[in-house]
């Protein structure tokens, strides 16, 4: 127990010190157009005041003619006490932390059930398609992981739409909808949704369940499905294979001679014997997966018209708002990092074997 | 005495090695049609850049427009593949962006390969403090996801296509400073480094002449891959709007994006340039699939 606390407390540490380099990297990145990039911004034309004169006292207001290290305590010291700048953008206008406050939760919701596709139909599929090698079920599985992982994400978004719309198909194909994440005509006049948000606690699902509303939790989990089902296409090609190969060379393993010849049906073999072990491999790529997932998030948000954390640094990007695009970036860095934290952590368990 | 020179060039050990990679690796239909799809895709990129006249196009450098007649209209005698907005020829536009796009990926990933892999050999070859600094550096890279990253070193740097190419660059190099270095780490006490040392190479030496070699199979075969997944980011980049500098620039992402408004209306506009894209992302990932195998000591026998 020690030696585990020991392990977790390690890897929180290199995870602050990560997320250090990582405000480094997007001071430094928002200081590289020089002082006078960052405050452009902040002019205001219809002032009696000059704008040569306005950028002189935004400079002193912003601290942007000191030392840069010293500058850089002041972004700290900023980012620390939740200042972290102001998001001008179609999709939000307001302070970045209620920024991200109102479009993370619709972010979690949205992998969490891209996760959960990964995970249950990943491990599922490849496990199936490694108990029929060389079939034509497994052969089917394996040229289409290979396309799963060349597919472009946004491309894959756009056919989705260009399927499910009515009219372009065929009409019985027009169930699931395309975009934004609830049917306009259910939340309208609702007092726990208001602009877009809903409370208390921003996760549209939970807050439907919590005020006993299941027909706007329904609309919400068919609005997740599409854009569900796209972020997790890359990860899904990619656990499918490992799992096949994984559990083919666990299959070829002694005990698993030893586990058939005592009788045990196949079914249960591959269940309880191969895939066991095959999850091992596996566990090892799931922070890089996870990692592909998050940069398809951005892009599919946009497509889908999903108010989440990647339309809104999508449209920060687009509309040269600084602030959005860093305070989207230390969110990202900070989910990467924690799943990172959790997987090596969850690593120990699938592996009894490994002694730290 | 050049057919000499030539001879010896043929039959010497590392071209037989590179032979005997090439017949495994046609061997095998999938790595085989990978390798055919890069030489096809590689082959129009060149004729693009030297001869376009001989695919009977005129400006390769530009999407060209016709605002007489801006809205997409389906395939038709006169445009097989159908006109995207505003007026753009989609046959010849896939062909035009087809050569910005290879050549876009191969620099970003030639030039990634070769920082992370002089960064990664050296960290991994000194160790101690360097080897730790390399790695919590590239631990910060690794924390983001690529995309949005890009994101945020494009908006520093500019919209134009140089601009992106660098920050791909930037987020790029990780990957392979961290395969290198692993490789050299694993190596690095072997028997035949220890005596390429005390037999008086230097450490310069020791490192191209068994070092670099060693760590060049895996990262070659990243590297196949790393193409297919760099030109699908530089799609995604261009297909949300980071060319604002250079409209019209043909660029697979930012084709596909012109017909983003019309997609309910337009299949067109948007299937036949993913295609193209999808192609060579395919081929880009069966190409490193017969590769890891061609490269796998255990099918060189």
């Amino acid at each position: 127990m020690a030696r585990l606390l020991n392990l977790v407390l390690k890897r929180v540490l290199l995870g602050i010190v990560t997320l250090v380099g990582l405000t480094i990297i997007t001071f430094v990145l928002s200081h590289a157009g020089g002082p006078t990039l960052a405050v452009s911004t902040y002019i205001n034309p219809r002032s009696p005041v000059p704008a040569a004169e306005q950028i002189k006292l935004l400079e002193q207001q912003f601290h942007l003619n000191d030392p840069l290290y010293i500058q850089y305590f002041y972004y700290m010291s900023g980012l620390l006490s939740g200042q972290w700048g102001y998001t001008d953008t179609t999709v939000f206008n307001g302070p970045v932390t209620t920024a991200i406050e109102y479009f993370l939760p619709n972010t979690i919701e949205l992998s969490v059930l891209a996760i959960f596709i990964i995970i249950t139909v990943g491990i599922r599929l490849g496990v199936f398609s490694a108990s029929r090698q060389d079939g034509i079920a497994d052969n089917v599985i394996r040229v289409l992981s290979f396309v799963g992982i060349a597919l472009p994400a946004f491309w894959l978004a756009l056919l989705l739409q260009e399927t499910f719309a009515s009219n372009v198909v065929s009409n019985w194909l027009d169930v699931l909808p395309l975009d934004g994440n609830v049917s306009r005509t259910l939340v309208i006049n609702l007092p726990w949704y208001q602009e877009g948000i809903s409370y208390p606690t921003h996760f549209l699902f939970i807050d439907a369940l919590l005020h006993g509303d299941f027909a706007i939790a329904a609309s919400n989990f068919l609005h997740l499905i599409l854009p569900a089902f796209t972020i997790a296409m890359t990860s899904l090609a990619i656990i499918v294979r490992m799992m096949r190969s994984s559990t083919i060379d666990s299959l070829h393993q002694d005990y698993i001679k030893t586990v058939r010849m005592k009788g045990i049906p196949e079914r249960k073999v591959i269940r309880y014997h191969a895939q066991r072990n095959a999850m091992i491999p596996t566990a090892t790529v799931l922070g890089i997966l996870f990692a592909f997932m998050l940069s398809g998030v951005a892009i599919v948000e946009y497509v889908f018209d999903y108010p989440g954390i990647g339309q809104w640094i999508v449209s920060a990007f687009l509309q040269d708002n600084i602030a959005g695009i860093m305070g989207a970036n230390l969110v990202f860095g900070m989910i990467l990092i924690a799943s990172n934290i959790t997987i090596d952590i969850l690593y120990l368990f699938i592996d009894p074997r490994i002694k730290y | 005495m050049a057919t000499v020179n030539l001879n010896s060039l043929i039959s010497s050990p590392r071209m037989k090695s590179a032979r005997l990679t090439l017949s495994i690796l046609m061997r095998n239909p999938i790595g085989a049609a990978g390798f055919l799809i890069m030489l096809t895709y590689v082959a129009i990129a060149l004729i693009l850049q030297f001869a376009p006249f001989l695919l009977g196009i005129s400006q390769p450098g530009i999407m060209v427009t016709n605002f007489s007649n801006p809205y997409p209209s389906p395939p038709s005698p006169a445009h097989p593949l159908g006109t995207t907005f505003p007026g753009i020829d989609v046959r010849t536009a896939i062909i035009k962006a087809i050569r910005i796009d290879v050549f876009s990926s191969l620099l970003v990933v030639g030039v990634g390969a070769a920082i992370g892999s002089v960064v990664g050999i050296y960290a991994g070859y000194h160790g101690k403090l360097i080897d730790q600094a390399v790695m919590r550096i590239t631990d910060i890279f690794f924390s983001l996801p690529f995309l949005v990253l890009a994101l945020a070193i494009g908006f520093t740097l500019g919209r134009a296509l140089n601009d992106v190419l660098l920050a791909l660059i930037i987020v790029w190099w990780p990957i392979y400073a961290r395969l290198t270095r692993s490789q050299t780490l694993a190596i690095k006490n072997e028997l035949y480094i220890k005596f390429s040392l005390i037999s008086g190479n230097g450490s310069l030496k020791t490192i191209f002449k068994h070092i670099f070699p060693n760590t060049l199979t895996p990262v070659l075969i990243q590297m196949s891959v790393d193409l297919s997944n760099v030109i699908l980011l530089i799609a995604g980049l261009y297909f949300i709007g980071f060319a604002a500098e250079s409209p019209y620039l043909p660029e697979l992402g930012s084709l596909i994006s012109y017909g983003f408004p019309f997609v309910l209306t337009a299949w067109w506009t948007i299937v036949y340039p993913g295609i193209a894209l999808l192609i060579f992302s395919l081929g880009m990932n069966m190409f490193g699939d017969g590769l890891r195998d061609a490269l796998n000591p255990r099918y060189r026998t």
